[in-house]
């Protein structure tokens, strides 16, 4: 048990959290721009694989970062098929969302296979690249607190602080500019912005696109840094526990992150524990992440309804 | 709708009719951009459009395997249909086969699946533990709010990595490292349906009986009690169901369970059918989720479920033998299901096709209609 504790309050565990929480954060807060403009997107899942496979293939060709923008790319494209189906043809968003996992979940073991000429599993043979970590050693040379400084923000992803990155741009587009109103205003009560002559049906395509685009972000953060190359169904459900981030985040940005940095940290957990518990089922400290986000769920619903039964809502 | 039956039987065969031109109309665009996917990609495309389409009715065997997976998309169609009827978008008929599966194999090897007890007591212990899979999200939902898709879907991870476990380390097994129980004793399997020393339909087992009840017992429950018809006019609009004084979350906490029933049923079908005969990792090979298309395409509608089934069945069944028989993965097959439930749960009409080949050709004059065809 002590080790446990020595782990978790160690500058190594602390990477580890920032490592698996990037694709996640990614992930919830493309979540989140497709919930406030009112549609669960249920794709993230998707989205994520698309950005994944996109990545990995694009980068045995290309430099990294044209890897990552094709991995954005084929999630936004996602993004603009679900905006399709849900606002032009009228269909289920749910359903829609659902389809399109399907899709990529046979859709990316296909082309792999075709990139791969017959491996459905892994893309192991292909010479795919990573995402460079930033080195921030320099540090160091702050007297006093500089080692300490290096240890826990050297070696991150840029992706990572791209992320960080986001969660204040989607901050700031959503509550300091008029096109964040304009997004909320969509999906709180679309009748008030259409009278007001506001593009309602662009502005929810172009959620989705955005939301697409950064789950396809947090797929190639998956695909080039946490993991190096492509495996099928990798994403495993982050995109679904993303989407489980999103609702208990309060569906606001920092909610969101806060969120997303408690299951991330549950997913490091479960990623330390088989080397402190060797005996300790594999299996189980896997189903954590979930376990974890069904209760936190559950705990959040029971606040909620409290704050609504205050203030008197029912 | 049902108080002017004149009317309402020539309304319900126009309502099916169009519903059916729909789904071929979707299905023939899906196939079509299949088509052209392989087409880009294989060697042999018409070899491989042969296999997945005319190889089936060819051997008595592949015949078993369409059948006996028609059963179990039947069985799955029927779960998502339950719940979709009611406008839940519970998505957890996966984790349910799992926990159904595990609970089936627990009696079938223990000392009551020995005796004449192993088939219904499995099935029974597996529908129990499908039903409560599927009652967690259900309550949550009802008491608390929580979402259905995301804790459902959770809990679909929850019961694999739980099956993997209970197979790896607890289950008795033949030898160790195998990643499958021991074989269920013969009374704890479905015997085979049809046996015939030189007809060998092998795979196909009273499971298919079971679906076909499964079939009428879901429709008498949606259409011909009161639990259905509230369970339908929630699914309409819940709130006037609520004021109709219906228990809207009573009726959402038991569609999500009867429907989790369904899916553990699925399960023992799978572990003590003749296809398995023992539980295995992973046994299951995302054929649950498929039940959101066969819903979707039926319409929810129990009696139409099964035909759906047939038709979908013998598609997977023959992308399978194209699978192994040319250079195209049978994953392409997930394409036209996209597709499909794209095309059939949006606006798509038949007429819309209409439309658009009447727009197609006109600006290109030059264009012959084979020569777009074969594109």
């Amino acid at each position: 048990m002590m080790e446990l504790f020595i782990t978790v309050f160690s500058a190594a565990f602390f990477v580890t959290i920032i490592r698996t929480t990037t694709p996640l954060l990614l992930a919830t807060m493309g979540g989140l721009v497709a919930d406030l403009s009112g549609a669960l997107n249920v794709a993230l899942e998707g989205m994520m694989l698309v950005g994944c496979l996109t990545a990995v293939l694009v980068s045995v060709y290309a430099p990294w970062y044209v890897a990552v923008v094709a991995g954005m790319g084929g999630g936004a494209l996602l993004g603009l098929l679900m905006a399709f189906f849900a606002y032009r043809m009228k269909a289920d968003i749910i359903l829609v969302g659902f389809a399109i996992n399907i899709l990529a979940a046979g859709g990316t073991v296909f082309a792999l296979s075709i990139a791969t000429g017959g491996d459905k599993g892994t893309s192991i043979n292909l010479p795919s690249k990573a995402v460079p970590a930033v080195d921030l050693s320099f540090l160091s040379g702050i007297p006093g607190i500089g080692p300490t400084l290096t240890s826990f923000l050297s070696g991150h992803s840029i992706l990572s602080w791209i992320a960080a990155l986001v969660v204040f741009a989607v901050w700031y587009f959503l509550y300091r500019t008029p096109w964040g109103l304009w997004l909320r205003g969509v999906g709180e009560y679309p009748a008030a912005p259409e009278a007001a002559g506001i593009p309602v049906n662009l502005i929810r395509t172009l959620s989705l696109v955005v939301s697409g685009a950064l789950a396809g972000l947090g797929g190639a953060q998956l695909a080039m840094f946490n993991y190096v190359g492509f495996t099928r169904d990798m994403t495993a459900g982050r995109g679904f526990i993303a989407l489980g981030a999103v609702l208990l985040g309060a569906r606001h940005p920092v909610g969101a992150l806060l969120a997303a940095l408690l299951f991330g940290a549950f997913e490091a957990l479960a990623v330390v524990m088989p080397g402190l518990f060797a005996d300790a089922p594999a299996e189980l400290i896997r189903s954590i992440p979930f376990v974890v986000t069904i209760v936190a769920l559950v705990l959040f619903s029971i606040r909620a309804q409290r704050a609504l039964a205050l203030r008197g809502a029912k | 709708m049902s108080n002017v039956p004149a009317i309402d039987r020539s309304s319900r065969w126009k309502a099916i009719r169009s519903e059916a031109g729909r789904a071929v109309g979707a299905l023939a665009i899906a196939l079509g951009v299949a088509f052209v996917v392989v087409l880009l990609t294989s060697k042999a495309p018409f070899e491989a459009l042969n296999v997945l389409l005319t190889q089936i009715p060819q051997k008595p065997r592949t015949i078993g395997l369409w059948l006996d997976d028609a059963a179990k998309l039947t069985i799955t169609g029927l779960a998502f249909s339950l719940v979709f009827q009611a406008r839940q978008f519970s998505m957890g008929v996966q984790g349910q086969v799992y926990v159904g599966a595990i609970a089936a194999a627990y009696v079938a090897l223990s000392p009551l699946g020995a005796t004449w007890a192993g088939i219904p007591l499995g099935m029974t212990a597996a529908m129990l533990a499908g039903a409560v899979w599927g009652f967690i999200p259900g309550i949550a939902k009802a008491k608390l709010g929580a979402n259905e898709i995301v804790s459902s879907l959770m809990l679909n991870y929850i019961a694999i990595e739980l099956c993997n476990y209970l197979v790896r380390a607890q289950l008795p097994k033949p030898a160790v490292g195998v990643l499958t129980t021991n074989d269920f004793p013969d009374s704890a399997v479905l015997p085979q349906l049809i046996k015939l020393d030189g007809l060998n339909i092998t795979r196909l087992d009273y499971g298919f009986v079971f679906a076909l009840v499964a079939v009428l017992i879901v429709w008498f429950a949606l259409y011909r009690t009161n639990w259905g018809l509230k369970l339908r006019l929630v699914g309409h609009n819940a709130r006037f169901a609520e004021y109709a004084g219906i228990k809207a979350t009573f009726i959402m906490v038991s569609a999500m369970t009867a429907s989790g029933a369904l899916g553990g049923l699925l399960g023992s079908m799978f572990v003590q059918g003749q296809g398995w005969g023992k539980l295995t990792v992973l046994f299951e090979g995302n054929l649950a989720f498929e039940g959101i298309l066969v819903a979707i395409v039926a319409r929810s509608r129990p009696l139409a479920v099964p035909f759906v089934a047939l038709f979908y069945g013998y598609l997977r069944q023959g992308a399978q033998l194209m699978n192994i028989r040319t250079d195209v993965p049978a994953e392409v097959i997930g394409v036209v299901t996209a597709i499909i439930i794209l095309l059939v749960s949006s606006s798509f009409s038949v007429n819309f096709v209409k439309r658009l080949f009447r727009r197609g050709p006109a600006p290109a004059t030059s264009a012959v209609p084979a020569g777009s065809a074969a594109k």
